[in-house]
């Protein structure tokens, strides 16, 4: 340090003197970010164009907003846009709910080793890949399988592929779902109440409260803010169903049910070739997507102090 | 704390254990029943309606020598375990850099740096923009679509940019009065300190490599040859297509009996190396969602 008065003026010239290797370092990042980030923003201008990719973008006939009216007017517009929100709404209804209800049922455990076992066997789902879990559901779902045998024999149903029938995929996915992450959805309640200062806990079970009383009056207020910000954010995510399992999951007898926005984008895109109306439905997928994270981000910032970004 | 075992208490704790236990069950029985399956009889297999708990039939190995014989199966793996050491040491590293790079609060470019790549985790050009810059340099249907694309991840910049930053400086200090230049201090000194954040990156890009299928369908269409492991099960568990697998000249005759086992056989063969390894690393997951505040 230098002790004149007037520090000398950290300009660019002397940053790049004294920091000379890290802006060395900083090609290849900012070349990385550039190419695989930023280029496909600029390549949503494709969105207002009849794009074909041997003219490329400059080549390509303008056509303004006519992707984005195919879009909203096609007859699939409000089933994609209902599907999405469905699915997703009964992940926060159900999923998130019965997170929270596990985290706190395993903090009543006291028994340590059975606590991590349990634990370590209510995580394993999670690292199942997708593909295997998908095969499962099939084979389990398909016309003999076990879960049709289980559904007939108890509750009468007809027996065919459940895969094929509309009325079940909701109910598939988010079972389905809720087997592959309740355990690890809730690492982040779990971690939470930890940090729930045990005197609380100690007062309370002086002046005579219950374990559920516990539970209620300070577990549950004392992981609020963690639930507050899951939520919001939740919430922000709301348009962003994975196109990864479904995609292994649907087929076209049951597309009134299963799909939605990401696997529109993929099918119109990739499979069919559609380039400027599928990146119009991203493009409409992403800014609304962008705002509604914003806005809850914002939200969760208000009421808890937290958020991601 | 003294606790009273009132009835109700005893019936919540053995409720409360007993519901633990049960989801435990559901967790492990459909995998269970895949191993079981995998080793069994494929005529008795075929007439199983059940879960299994041992095999059908006398044990055999018959599904594992077709799946081992198989090429392609073979050839997955020696790819998704390109894939998976490239992003576990080139990913790492560069992340580690970027991280690096923004954390310093000497550096100029830090902040605008910093916003250059957070911006990337709240818009992005979606699937079909970056489809299409793939496909203008040359990243379709080529080895290092699954290498180049994908390897730093904003999360993890951000996420090391903290462990950095909640180092003491003293550390950079006194390497630096023991004449140690700035490439030395960075991995000699400062990453070794980080190693925690740095194995949380590192686990968190094996699994998802290990696990990823989708980027490979949209990308590697048609070179068969750099498909990783998931995507030749996908053809096999969801597509339904055994065919490939089961060659040779008594294929027809076999295909219906073999199919089924075969199937059960992929499954646990692209199943087990990471089960075998998460009960080991799952601290590391724990600290990653607890460290990032959100994530899945």
């Amino acid at each position: 340090m230098e002790l004149s008065a007037a520090p000398k003026k950290h300009t660019w010239r002397r940053d790049w003197k004294m920091n000379k290797w890290l802006y060395f370092l900083a090609i290849p990042i900012f070349l990385y970010f550039l190419i695989f980030h930023y280029l496909p923003m600029f390549g949503l201008v494709i969105s207002f164009q009849d794009f074909k990719p041997q003219r490329g973008v400059l080549g390509s006939e303008w056509v303004g907003f006519k992707n984005f009216a195919d879009f909203f007017g096609g007859p699939n517009f409000w089933t994609i846009l209902r599907n999405t929100l469905v699915i997703s709404g009964l992940g926060m209804a159900v999923s998130f709910p019965l997170t929270i209800i596990y985290a706190l049922m395993l903090n009543e455990i006291r028994c340590t080793w059975f606590k991590k076992t349990v634990q370590t066997i209510h995580y394993m789902p999670y690292f199942i890949s997708m593909v295997v879990v998908c095969g499962l559901i099939i084979e389990f779902c398909s016309t003999n399988g076990m879960i049709t045998n289980l559904l007939v024999n108890v509750f009468g149903i007809r027996r065919e592929n459940l895969l094929q029938n509309p009325d079940y995929f909701w109910a598939i996915n988010l079972i389905s779902d809720i087997w592959k992450g309740l355990g690890y959805g809730a690492i982040f309640f779990v971690s939470a109440i930890t940090s729930v200062g045990q005197e609380l806990y100690e007062a309370a079970a002086i002046d005579g409260a219950g374990r559920l009383r516990r539970a209620w009056h300070i577990t549950l207020p004392g992981i609020t803010p963690a639930i507050v910000t899951m939520l919001v954010l939740n919430c922000g995510m709301i348009l962003q169903v994975g196109s990864d399992k479904i995609l292994l999951l649907y087929n076209a007898s049951i597309y009134e049910t299963a799909d939605v926005i990401s696997t529109h984008v993929q099918r119109m895109g990739i499979e069919k070739m559609q380039y400027g109306y599928a990146s119009a439905v991203g493009l409409f997928n992403s800014v609304v997507g962008t705002i509604l994270l914003l806005t809850s981000n914002c939200i969760s910032r208000k009421l808890t102090d937290t958020g991601v970004i | 704390m003294i606790e009273k075992n009132n009835p109700s208490r005893i019936l919540f704790n053995i409720l409360n254990y007993g519901f633990m236990a049960a989801f435990a069950i559901v967790c492990i029985a459909p995998l269970w029943h895949v191993l079981m399956a995998s080793l069994s009889n494929p005529r008795m297999l075929i007439m199983n309606t059940g879960l299994l708990w041992k095999p059908a039939g006398e044990i055999t190995f018959k599904g594992y020598e077709l799946v081992f014989r198989n090429g392609n199966i073979l050839g997955g793996y020696g790819n998704t375990l390109l894939y998976v050491a490239w992003h576990a040491v080139v990913g790492t590293f560069f992340t580690l850099i970027a991280g690096y790079l923004v954390s310093r609060k000497d550096f100029k470019l830090q902040i605008p740096l910093l916003l250059f790549i957070m911006f990337t985790m709240m818009f992005n050009g979606g699937l079909i923009p970056t489809y299409q810059v793939q496909r203008a340099i040359g990243l379709i249907n080529n080895k290092w679509a699954m290498m180049i694309p994908g390897m730093i991840g904003a999360f993890y910049v951000v996420m090391i940019k903290s462990a950095f930053e909640q180092l003491s400086p003293s550390y950079e200090e006194s390497a630096k009065l023991d004449g140690a230049g700035p490439l030395t201090i960075l991995f000699r000194i400062l990453t070794p300190l980080i190693m925690p954040s740095l194995a949380v990156v590192i686990m968190f890009s094996v699994v998802m490599q290990w696990n990823s299928w989708y980027p490979a369908s949209v990308y590697l269409p048609m070179s068969r040859e750099d498909w990783p492991l998931q995507l030749f099960m996908r053809e096999v568990l969801v597509q339904n297509n055994t065919a490939k697998i089961i060659s040779g000249a008594d294929a027809a005759a076999k295909a219906d009996l073999t199919s089924n086992l075969v199937k059960y056989c992929v499954s646990i063969v692209g199943t087990l190396p990471i089960l075998c390894a998460y009960p080991f690393a799952q601290k590391y997951f724990v600290k990653g969602v607890t460290l990032g505040g959100v994530k899945g």
